[in-house]
């Protein structure tokens, strides 16, 4: 433990909260002007009703529905890194946690809000709260509708739970190191942590159980997302490989978010020490497999599909194979797999430039498979008769823009008020055993051949 | 005052159904017409209906087979059809959309919230989205059915049997102390069909003209093998060769 | 007199001074240490390891599941609505509900044992530095007794300190 380099760390990591440039603030002014766009609209929408989107007979779902599962798929980044590095050891996670844990927390609340957005009534959303009401009337547990209520609000206060607890000592650590309103606010933040060997065990076993407790909660709520459709018989909804294939189209469309941002805190907050080549290396092998095990997915469907030849699935499938969606079909299979995979695949080629690219290519080709997987199975279901389209409209593509921008501006603040980089988790990964462990992990990872 | 509703055996609940006949449906759509009256189903205008809007819970479906100058066209009224396992009921969160003891899928609109997940899950397309608040302009106002409610935006309905005139029947014929009799209650789509192609009744009455029809040998469910139980039985079309025969 | 403490710059100082304090007769529950950073390698940051919280967890799991299990399954029999023809108690979909509350359960378990046995939110003890977040280790006795404050300076001093103060 040098004190001279833990100094050094602290400095680097603390200037982001302690020193604000214009650049923030116009970043906020940008970003929030787009947020309250967003929210401007979606009044416009409750006033005027779901007529002003795309929405129609026979497709109910469109843009909303899709921003749902895009955004809570975005959130299992935190997770993934987190929680599963965290139990396996992975030494190289630890200055990528917490950006992953911020990631996950605010993609979950804007995920949550859109099941509100698409409501007919959101101002009766409320309904959906189980308590003993003067109607008699309790929700139906078996609407998946439900289970997505639990599901998203249990790993909403998990993942917040789990991003807070371990910013303690690093309230602590602001408390100590600055006066005045920041020294009183952090110092009712960090409440009253002190440092003892006590509170570290206690923190460090809570975040352990924890991080064993949200796999499986991370894993079942993506599912339960995959229920709203597959618990449909709606052509090619009614599959039973949804659950599987969401878990692992979240994890993948996670890591593309985390690239991207981490790239950019790299970049703008000077953080070139700590968010290393290695990280963006390992997150890009990551990110390779995933995009194999999502190709995977969508081969079995679709050969599953193609082979059985049943009628209405085939309406389905030929409409995103060569019909209407088409384009957007192969525009999704070349983002999520012809450009990620070279450039992950030869170490040559992945760089830090490299894996973001590969990274922006994913979330959109993400956001797009989201959006073929509701859109083209509503438009074709089994009587021919009803079949219909969809074609978005304003109010759907601004609260599209200003869900992202919600999140920029959520993330902004966040880096603002807490060190993104996890301070003290970095300073135990400097201890002379950690780093030993850590030399012979990397000498591991870069004997090999890819 | 007792309940003097049953018919022939003591007691025994209804089961409402219907059955369409093809052959005797000519498309003239005034099924569709009355029960936009009935049920004070908003009309969405010409914009709105091309989007994809309208709001029929009775619509006659349309088929052309064949090609020129054998060409036949097919009419096919499709409605809900109230199935007994439901697709639409187990996916609200709210209990809109549930089963009532007499066989009908309710659709109670004070329930629901708006999230559309029982419209996507009918493989049928029988229920409609007010996707605005409904505006019934000067004078067709007047025209309102006080016996049906009229929806807000924002909810889900759809074909109802007509409940208004099952309760009202059912209601007279207490009344009067008499059972209800086959034909007493009858669906403003049925009461409208000018070729008698619709047929409305108590499906635990064996007596009844639609249980007799829905054994019929000319008789087909609706996208039967999805397992849904529906409650509207389709009579095919007889066919006719050239000289006349069957 | 509430403390004597001194600040060290290094963990083996830190444990240094621990020792001669254990050496000269003060027992571990009198010894404070405070530092900025988990520090298990060391005997002096290994103390407390013991917790009851996997046990508490997994209770607050079973809790969670017993509360969902009737949250489901008496409400539905309370107002039994047939829906598509699913059993009125349709274990199968309250399994879902279950398994989220479960789950909960656990989390909110953990969350609550480490707020009280971290005690936090609590008071800073009273002899708290903030040089600890300059990376310093804390090692000090609270509440010495006149006999004993001779005793636990020499100790705390002949580890070599950057400072020692008593408050």
């Amino acid at each position: 433990m040098n004190l001279e380099t833990d100094n050094r760390l602290t400095e680097d990591l603390l200037r982001p909260v302690l020193h604000t440039t214009r650049r923030f603030y116009v970043a906020v002014a940008v970003f929030s002007s787009i947020v309250l766009c967003g929210i401007a609209t979606w009044g416009y929408q409750i006033y005027n009703g779901m007529g002003v989107t795309g929405d129609n007979w026979p497709v109910f779902w469109g843009f909303h529905e899709t921003n749902f599962v895009f955004w809570i798929g975005i959130s299992h980044a935190g997770t993934l890194i987190s929680a599963i590095l965290r139990i396996v050891n992975a030494t190289w996670r630890r200055p990528v946690t917490r950006c992953a844990e911020v990631i996950t927390a605010f993609a979950l609340m804007i995920g949550a809000l859109f099941p509100l957005v698409h409501l007919g009534r959101p101002w009766l959303a409320w309904w959906l709260i189980p308590y003993p009401s003067e109607r008699g009337i309790w929700p139906n547990y078996r609407s998946p509708l439900v289970w997505d209520f639990f599901a998203i609000n249990t790993y909403l206060l998990s993942s917040l739970l789990f991003l807070i607890l371990p910013a303690l000592p690093d309230f602590a650590l602001i408390r100590d190191r600055t006066t005045g309103w920041r020294n009183r606010v952090y110092g009712f933040l960090s409440l009253g942590w002190h440092g003892t060997p006590k509170q570290w065990h206690r923190l460090e076993s809570a975040m352990h159980i924890m991080a064993l407790a949200i796999i499986p909660i991370a894993i079942s709520v993506h599912t339960i997302v995959s229920f709203d459709f597959s618990m449909a018989v709606v052509p090619m909804w009614h599959s039973t490989i949804f659950g599987p294939y969401f878990v692992a189209g979240a994890i993948f469309s996670g890591i593309a978010a985390l690239i991207i941002v981490m790239a950019l805190l790299r970049k703008l907050l000077h953080l070139e020490a700590y968010l290393l080549p290695l990280h963006f290396q390992n997150l890009g092998k990551l990110m390779l497999t995933m995009s194999l095990l999502w190709g995977y997915f969508v081969f079995n469907e679709r050969l599953t599909t193609w082979y059985g030849n049943s009628p209405h699935e085939m309406n389905v499938f030929w409409s995103t194979q060569n019909g209407k969606y088409a384009p957007l079909f192969w525009t999704m299979v070349i983002c999520n797999f012809v450009i990620p995979f070279p450039l992950l695949t030869i170490k040559r080629l992945r760089s830090i430039t490299a894996t973001v690219i590969a990274s922006c290519g994913v979330v959109v080709g993400m956001w797009l498979e989201r959006f073929l997987i509701i859109v083209p199975s509503l438009s074709r279901k089994a009587t021919s008769y009803s079949w219909g389209a969809y074609t978005p409209q304003w109010p759907e593509i601004v609260i599209l823009c200003s869900s992202f921008a919600a999140m920029a501006l959520l993330y902004l603040l966040f880096s603002k008020f807490i060190p993104i980089i996890s301070i003290w988790e970095l300073k135990v990964g400097q201890h002379p055993q950690m780093k030993a462990a850590a030399e012979v992990q990397d000498a591991e990872a870069a004997g090999e051949l890819i | 005052m007792q309940n003097t509703d049953k018919q022939g055996q003591q007691g025994t609940p209804h089961r409402w159904g219907m059955s369409v006949d093809l052959d005797r449906c000519t498309g003239c759509e005034a099924c569709v017409v009355a029960c936009h009256a009935e049920n004070n189903i908003p009309i969405v205008g010409p914009e709105e209906a091309a989007r994809g809007r309208a709001m029929h819970w009775i619509r006659v479906e349309r088929y052309w087979e064949g090609e020129f100058p054998d060409v036949a066209l097919k009419f096919r009224p499709v409605l809900c059809q109230q199935c007994d396992e439901a697709p639409c009921e187990p996916v609200c969160p709210t209990y809109a959309s549930s089963h009532t003891s007499e066989g009908l899928n309710a659709q109670i609109y004070n329930r629901c919230i708006g999230t559309r997940y029982c419209a996507n899950a009918c493989s049928y397309n029988v229920r409609f989205f007010n996707f605005f608040s409904p505006v019934w302009d000067k004078p067709l106002h007047l025209q309102l059915n006080p016996d049906v409610s009229v929806r807000e935006q924002g909810v889900m309905e759809k074909c109802t049997f007509c409940i208004q005139r099952i309760n009202t029947g059912k209601t007279a014929a207490n009344a009067a102390g008499a059972p209800l009799k086959d034909g007493d209650i009858k669906p403003a789509c049925v009461q409208s069909c000018t070729a008698n192609a619709l047929v409305f009744g108590d499906l635990n009455d064996p007596e009844s003209q639609v249980s007799r029809l829905s054994h019929s040998p000319r008789g087909t469910r609706l996208l039967e093998e999805l397992g849904t139980k529906p409650k509207v039985t389709y009579l095919q079309r007889e066919s006719w060769n050239e000289s006349g025969n069957r | 007199m509430t403390a004597i403490y001194g600040l060290y710059a290094t963990p083996d100082g830190a444990q240094k001074a621990f020792d001669r304090l254990r050496a000269a007769g003060i027992s571990e529950n009198e010894i404070t240490v405070m530092s900025s950073e988990p520090l298990e390698e060391y005997q002096f940051g290994s103390r407390d390891r013991q917790t009851v919280m996997p046990w508490l967890a997994i209770l607050g799991a079973a809790t969670g599941l017993t509360a969902a299990y009737f949250l489901t399954s008496l409400t539905q029999k309370a107002w039994a609505i047939n829906t598509g023809g699913m059993p009125i108690v349709s274990n199968w979909t309250n399994m879902i509900v279950m398994f989220e509350l479960t789950m909960l359960g656990a989390v909110f378990a953990t969350v609550l044992t480490l707020m009280k046995t971290a005690r936090l939110p609590g008071r800073l003890p009273k002899f708290y530095d903030p040089e600890i977040s300059n990376g310093k280790i804390l090692v000090g006795v609270a509440a010495p007794n006149a006999r004993d404050a001779d005793i636990v300076e020499g100790a705390l001093r002949s580890a070599r300190p950057e400072i020692i103060k008593s408050v």
